[in-house]
C-alpha cells in the first residue's frame, strides 16, 4: 500500500492537504451564507485535485494526473460556477429559519471529528498500520461524510443539500486517493462523470422546484405525509 | 444463443429510447416501448434456464450468472407489464406531447435496471444504481405538480446521500482487499469473495454494515424507508409499479452479493443478524402504516415496505429454504405489487381522488378488474392460493431452522396484522358505505385491464403449483450464494 | 543567583511599565489607520498620572471589596510575570510558583475580584456588567482550558518555558497543524479577552458597555489602579501569545544585562507587531449583536479540538 511506504516529507504534504480539507468542510458547517459555503466547496475540491496529482507524482500512478486536472475542471470550476447560477437566479442568500444555529453545528462537528478519530484509530490498528498519514486519512474521510450528513440534516436549502451530497462524495474521493491509489481509473472517470449528471439532474429539479413549489426551501415541503 | 438473448436484453431498451426521442411521435414512442418490452421478456424469460456457470462479457465488466438472470426476468415481467398498461394510462395522464420524453425515460429507466443485474464490477454496480435514481427522479416527477415535485426531490436527496454511504463501504472493502492483493485488481464479485476469508474481519464488518445501510437506503429497509412511500404514491401508476417490482429487487441483489462476499468469509453471525433485523423493522414499520393508511397508493407503496423487509428476511435467514423462498418472493411480489398498482391507477382515475375514503363501491364501477384487485389484495398479504403464500411460507420454515426464531415468529404476527388492516381498507372500498360524490366517468381502456389479467393468472399458477425447473434454479443460485470457496 | 533576581524584577517592571506604552501604540495606530491625528502614544502615562492624582470619592453603600478589589487586580498582574517567559527563556527563581494553568488561574483572580466590586456597590450598571462580562467568561473559559491542554499536549508539559524551547527548536512542530491551530484558537480568545472587536467596543453608552460597566463607580487612584491592571492584563496576554507560541524567539538565554536589554527591545518590537494586527483587527470589523457571540467562541472551540486531535494523528 502507498500510504505504507511514504517518506516524510510527502507524508507531511499530504498531511497538511488533508486537514486543510477537513478546515473548509467545517467552514462549509459554520456559514451563514450560501456563498461562502460555495467558495470553501471549491477551494476544497481544488485541494483534493492538487493531492491526487502529488498522489499520482509519488506512487508513479501517472493517470492520476488526469483524474486531478478533470476533478478540477468539475468540481472546482464547473459545479460551482453551476451553483452560482442557480444561486443568482433564486436570490436566495442564505439559510433563513435555522435549525441548529451555525456554532452549535461547529460543536456537534467537533464530536463527530473525535468520533471519527476513535474509529480510524481502531480500524488501523486492527488491520495493523498505525502509520499517522492512514489513520489520518480514515478520520479525515469519517469526518467529512459525518460532517456532510450533518449538513443535510440541519440545513433546509435546496443548495445546501447539493453540495453536502458533494462534500459526502468529496470525502470519500479523499480517502480513496489516500488509502486506494492504484483503483482502476475507469471507475473514478465514470464516479466524476456520474457526479456531473447528478448535479445537472439536481439544477433541472431546482428549477421545478422554484416554479411549482414556490420556494426551494425543504420546509416548504410540508405536503406529503404519513 | 445465450450471447443472443443477453445482447437482446441490454440493447432493446435502448433502441426503445432512441426511437421515442429521434421520431417524436407519441404513438410510435408508445408502440416501441411496447415491442421493446415484449422482445426483453422473451428474451429474458429464456436467460435463466438456460445459464448454468457464469458467463463474461466485454473485458469481463459484464457477466451472466443465474442469480442475475432471475433478477433480469423479474425485472422484464414488470416492464412488460407496466409498458402494455401505461399504452392505456398515460393517454389519460399527460398531453401527447410529454409522451416520447415519458417513454424515452421508460425505457431508459428499465435499461439501467437490467444493466445493474449483469454488472461484475462492485463499483460500476454503484455507478448502476445511482444512475436508476438519477432516470427514475424525473419519471416520479413527471406531473409536474408540487406533490410530484417534493416527491422526486426527497427521493434523489435521500437516496443519493444513502448510497454514498454504500460506496464508503466498498471503498473499504477494495481497501480490504488491496492489502492482500496489491494496489490494482479487478474488482469483481468472484474476486472478492475469493479474498474474503483472508481480509480483515474489521474491514469486512464495517464495510458489509455500510453496504447493507447504503443499498439498504435504495431497497427500502426501515429505518431508510421515508423516501419510498412519497415516491411510489406521487408518479404515475406504471412507473410506481417498475419502482415497487423492478428496482427494489435490483438494489437487493447488491446487498445479496455482498453477503455472499462476507459468507465466504466466515466471520459470524453480524451481517446475518443485521440484515434479519432490518427486515423486521421494515416489516413492522409496514404494519404500522398499513392500518393507519388514507391514500390507495400509499397504501401499495407501504406493503412495498413490508414484502422487502420479508425478502431480506428470506436471504437474512439463509440456507437452501430461505434464498429459494425470497427468490419466489421476488417473482410473485413483482406481479401482485404491478396488479395492485395498476388496480390503484384504474380507481384513481375513475374516482378522481387519491383517498380511501372517498372510493366505495369499487365492484358497481369495475365489475371485471375490481374482481382482480380485489383477488391481488388477496394475495399481497400471502393468503392461499396465491403465489405469496408459497414464499412467505418457505421463509417462514427457514427461519423456524435457524437461529433467528424470534424473527420467525415477529414476522408471523405481523403478517397478520397487515392482513387485518390491508384487508379492512379494500373492504371499505368494496363494501362501504356510498360517498357523497360520484365518480367521474373517466373511461378506462382495455390497455389498463389486460395486464391485470397478464398478473394475476400466472400469480395465481404459481401460488399452486411450485415448478421444478425453478426449484432447480433456485437451488443452484442457492448453493452458487452459499458454496462460496469450498 | 542575584543576576536571577535581579532579571525576575526586571521582567515585573517591564510589565508594568511598558503595558501603557502598547495601549498607547494601539489606541494612536487604530486612528491613524483612519487618517485622523490619534492621541500621542503616551497619553496612557499621562491619563495615569492625572488619575493618581485626583480626589477619591466611595459610596456609602460599599463594603472593602470596594477598594480591596483594584488592589488584588493589580497585584495578580504583577504576579503573572514571575510565571511567564517575559525577558528570559529560562526558568528563574519563583518561576514555579505556577504553570500555564496557574497563571490562567491568577489572571482570573483578578477579573472575580472586579465582578464582585461592581456587584458591591449596589448600582444596578454595575450589576449588568458584571452578569455580561461572567456570560462571556462562561463561554471563554472552557476554550481557553481547552488551548491549554493542546499546548500541554503538544509540548508534553505544563511549563511555558518548556513549550517555548520546544517550538526554537523544533522547527517541525512550529509548523504542525497542531501549533497552527492553537495559534488560531489562542488569537480569538485574545480578541476577547483584551476588550476588542468582534465582541467589545469603546463606547460611553452605559448599556452598550460589557465589562467597561463595572467600573463606572470607581475615581481617582483606584481607578488609576484598574484601568493599569487591564493594560497590564493585555500586555501579558500580548506575551505569552509571543513568547510562548507564535514568536519564541528573542528571550535573553544567559540573563546578562546586554541579554536582558535586548530582550527589552525584542518584547517591544514584537508586541509592536501583535499591535498592528490588533489595528487591522479593530478596523475590519464591526461589533457582533448580543447572540452572535457564540460564534467566533465555538469557532475557537472547534480550532482547539482540532488541534488536539492533530496532535494525536502526529
Amino acid at each position: 500500500m502507498l500510504a505504507a511506504h511514504l517518506d516524510p516529507l510527502a507524508a507531511s504534504i499530504f498531511s497538511l492537504i488533508t486537514i486543510a480539507s477537513m478546515l473548509l468542510s467545517f467552514v462549509m458547517l459554520g456559514s451563514r451564507w450560501l456563498k461562502d459555503y460555495m467558495y470553501a466547496f471549491g477551494i476544497q475540491s481544488w485541494l483534493i485535485a492538487l493531492l491526487s496529482a502529488l498522489v499520482g507524482y509519488y506512487g508513479h500512478y501517472p493517470e492520476l494526473y488526469l483524474i486531478a486536472i478533470l476533478t478540477v475542471l468539475f468540481r472546482g470550476l464547473l459545479l460551482p460556477y453551476l451553483v452560482l447560477r442557480i444561486l443568482r437566479r433564486l436570490h436566495v442568500g442564505r439559510e433563513l429559519h435555522l435549525v441548529l444555529q451555525p456554532s452549535t453545528s461547529l460543536i456537534v462537528g467537533a464530536i463527530c471529528v473525535i468520533f471519527s478519530l476513535v474509529l480510524a484509530f481502531r480500524i488501523s490498528t486492527a488491520i495493523g498500520f498505525p502509520e499517522n498519514i492512514v489513520v489520518l486519512a480514515l478520520t479525515v474521510m469519517f469526518t467529512m461524510k459525518l460532517v456532510g450528513f450533518l449538513i443535510l440534516s440541519i440545513r433546509h436549502e435546496a443548495v445546501s443539500h447539493i453540495l453536502g451530497l458533494m462534500l459526502l462524495e468529496n470525502g470519500i474521493f479523499l480517502g480513496s486517493q489516500i488509502l486506494i491509489p492504484g483503483m482502476p481509473i475507469l471507475i473514478e472517470l465514470v464516479v466524476l462523470f456520474d457526479l456531473l449528471v447528478a448535479v445537472a439532474c439536481f439544477g433541472v429539479l431546482i428549477r421545478y422546484l422554484m416554479a411549482r413549489v414556490g420556494s426551494t426551501s425543504s420546509l416548504e415541503l410540508k405536503r406529503l405525509i404519513g | 444463443m445465450i450471447t443472443l438473448c443477453f445482447t437482446v436484453v441490454l440493447i432493446a431498451p435502448l433502441i426503445a429510447v432512441a426511437g421515442a426521442l429521434l421520431i417524436c411521435r407519441p404513438r410510435f414512442a408508445e408502440y416501441l416501448n411496447l415491442l421493446a418490452s415484449i422482445v426483453v421478456f422473451l428474451a429474458a424469460a429464456s436467460l435463466p434456464f438456460i445459464v448454468h456457470t457464469p458467463l463474461f462479457f466485454w473485458h469481463n465488466y459484464l457477466f451472466l450468472d443465474a442469480l442475475g438472470g432471475w433478477v433480469a426476468l423479474c425485472t422484464a415481467v414488470v416492464y412488460l407489464l407496466a409498458s402494455v398498461y401505461a399504452v392505456g394510462y398515460m393517454r389519460l395522464l399527460a398531453s401527447d406531447k410529454h409522451l416520447p420524453g415519458f417513454y424515452a425515460l421508460f425505457a431508459g429507466f428499465a435499461w439501467t435496471m437490467l444493466l445493474a443485474a449483469f454488472v461484475n464490477n462492485i463499483g460500476v454496480f454503484w455507478i448502476a444504481i445511482e444512475l436508476t435514481t438519477l432516470v427514475s427522479t424525473f419519471l416520479v416527477g413527471f406531473e409536474r405538480a408540487a406533490e410530484s415535485i417534493e416527491a422526486a426531490w426527497k427521493y434523489i436527496i435521500v437516496v443519493s446521500a444513502g448510497i454514498t454511504l454504500a460506496l464508503l463501504g466498498t471503498v473499504l472493502l477494495y481497501w480490504g482487499g488491496s492489502l492482500i492483493l496489491g494496489p490494482s485488481y479487478d474488482m469483481t464479485w468472484q474476486t472478492l469473495r475469493d479474498v474474503a476469508p483472508h481480509m480483515n474481519p474489521v474491514l469486512l464488518k464495517l464495510g458489509f454494515l455500510l453496504v447493507l445501510v447504503g443499498y439498504g437506503t435504495k431497497v427500502g429497509l426501515a429505518p431508510m424507508h421515508t423516501w419510498l412511500p412519497d415516491a411510489h404514491s406521487e408518479g404515475p401508476a406504471p412507473v410506481s409499479a417498475m419502482l415497487s417490482g423492478a428496482l427494489l429487487n435490483t438494489a437487493m441483489l447488491g446487498i445479496v452479493r455482498f453477503l455472499a462476499v462476507t459468507d465466504a468469509a466466515g466471520i459470524g453471525w453480524l451481517p446475518r443478524t443485521a440484515l434479519v433485523v432490518l427486515g423486521i423493522l421494515s416489516v413492522l414499520i409496514g404494519a404500522l402504516f398499513i392500518v393507519r393508511q388514507e391514500g390507495v397508493k400509499r397504501l401499495m407503496a407501504y406493503s412495498s415496505v413490508e414484502h422487502m423487509g420479508i425478502l431480506a428476511l428470506g436471504f437474512g435467514f439463509g440456507g437452501v429454504l430461505g434464498i429459494a423462498g425470497a427468490l419466489y418472493h421476488m417473482l410473485n411480489h413483482s406481479l401482485n405489487k404491478s396488479l395492485m398498482f395498476f388496480g390503484a391507477g384504474n380507481v384513481m382515475r375513475r374516482y378522481g381522488t387519491k383517498e380511501m375514503l372517498a372510493i366505495r363501491r369499487v365492484l358497481h364501477e369495475f365489475p371485471v378488474s375490481g374482481l382482480l384487485w380485489l383477488a391481488g389484495a388477496v394475495a399481497i398479504t400471502g393468503a392461499p392460493p396465491f403465489g405469496l403464500f408459497l414464499s412467505e411460507f418457505s421463509i417462514l420454515r427457514a427461519g423456524f431452522s435457524g437461529p433467528n426464531l424470534w424473527a420467525a415468529i415477529v414476522m408471523l404476527v405481523l403478517l397478520i396484522v397487515i392482513f387485518i388492516g390491508f384487508l379492512r381498507h379494500f373492504g371499505a372500498m368494496y363494501f362501504g358505505r356510498q360517498p357523497e360524490s360520484a365518480p367521474k366517468g373517466t373511461i378506462i381502456s382495455a390497455w389498463c385491464v389486460l395486464p391485470m389479467w397478464l398478473a394475476l393468472i400466472p400469480l395465481l399458477v404459481l401460488g399452486l403449483w411450485w415448478p421444478d425447473g425453478l426449484m432447480q434454479i433456485f437451488m443452484n443460485i442457492a448453493h452458487g450464494l452459499m458454496g462460496g470457496t469450498s | 543567583m542575584l543576576c536571577d533576581v535581579l532579571a525576575q524584577i526586571a521582567q515585573v517592571l517591564a510589565v508594568m511599565l511598558l503595558a501603557p506604552l502598547i495601549q498607547g501604540f494601539i489606541l494612536r495606530y487604530e486612528e491613524r489607520v483612519q487618517r485622523s491625528q490619534g492621541p500621542s502614544i503616551l497619553q496612557p502615562y499621562r491619563d495615569l498620572w492625572k488619575l493618581f492624582h485626583k480626589q477619591l470619592v466611595i459610596p456609602e453603600t460599599s463594603s472593602w471589596i470596594f477598594w480591596a478589589a483594584p488592589v488584588v487586580a493589580f497585584t495578580s498582574m504583577l504576579t503573572v510575570p514571575l510565571l511567564i517567559p517575559v525577558l528570559t527563556n529560562y526558568p528563574l527563581p519563583l518561576s514555579n510558583m505556577g504553570d500555564i494553568l496557574g497563571g490562567g488561574l491568577i489572571l482570573t483572580v483578578g477579573t472575580f475580584f472586579i465582578n464582585l466590586a461592581a456587584l458591591d456597590s449596589g448600582s444596578a450598571y454595575g450589576g449588568v456588567g458584571s452578569s455580561r462580562q461572567v456570560m462571556l467568561s462562561i463561554l471563554v473559559e472552557p476554550t481557553l482550558i481547552l488551548v491549554f491542554v493542546g499546548i500541554t499536549l503538544m509540548a508534553k508539559s505544563m511549563l511555558p518555558f518548556v513549550v517555548n524551547h520546544l517550538l526554537v527548536a523544533n522547527n517541525a512542530v512550529f509548523w504542525s497543524p497542531t501549533h497552527l491551530f492553537l495559534v488560531l484558537a489562542f488569537f480569538i480568545l485574545l480578541l476577547v479577552e483584551t476588550d476588542k472587536l468582534p465582541i467589545h467596543s469603546s463606547t460611553h453608552i452605559e448599556v452598550y458597555m460589557i465589562g467597561e460597566a463595572r467600573i463606572l463607580e470607581y475615581s481617582g487612584p483606584l481607578l488609576g489602579l484598574l484601568k493599569w491592571a487591564s493594560m497590564m492584563k493585555q500586555f501579558i496576554l500580548y506575551v505569552i501569545f509571543c513568547n510562548v507560541l507564535i514568536l519564541p524567539w528573542g528571550l535573553s538565554i544567559h540573563g546578562t544585562v546586554l541579554g536582558i536589554s535586548g530582550a527589552v527591545i525584542a518584547l517591544v518590537i514584537k508586541l509592536f507587531l501583535v499591535g498592528m494586527i490588533m489595528v487591522a483587527v479593530q478596523t475590519s470589523q464591526s461589533r457582533l449583536r448580543f447572540y452572535r457571540y457564540q460564534e467566533p467562541l465555538a469557532a475557537s472551540f472547534l480550532l482547539a479540538i482540532l488541534a488536539i486531535i492533530a496532535n494525536q494523528i502526529r
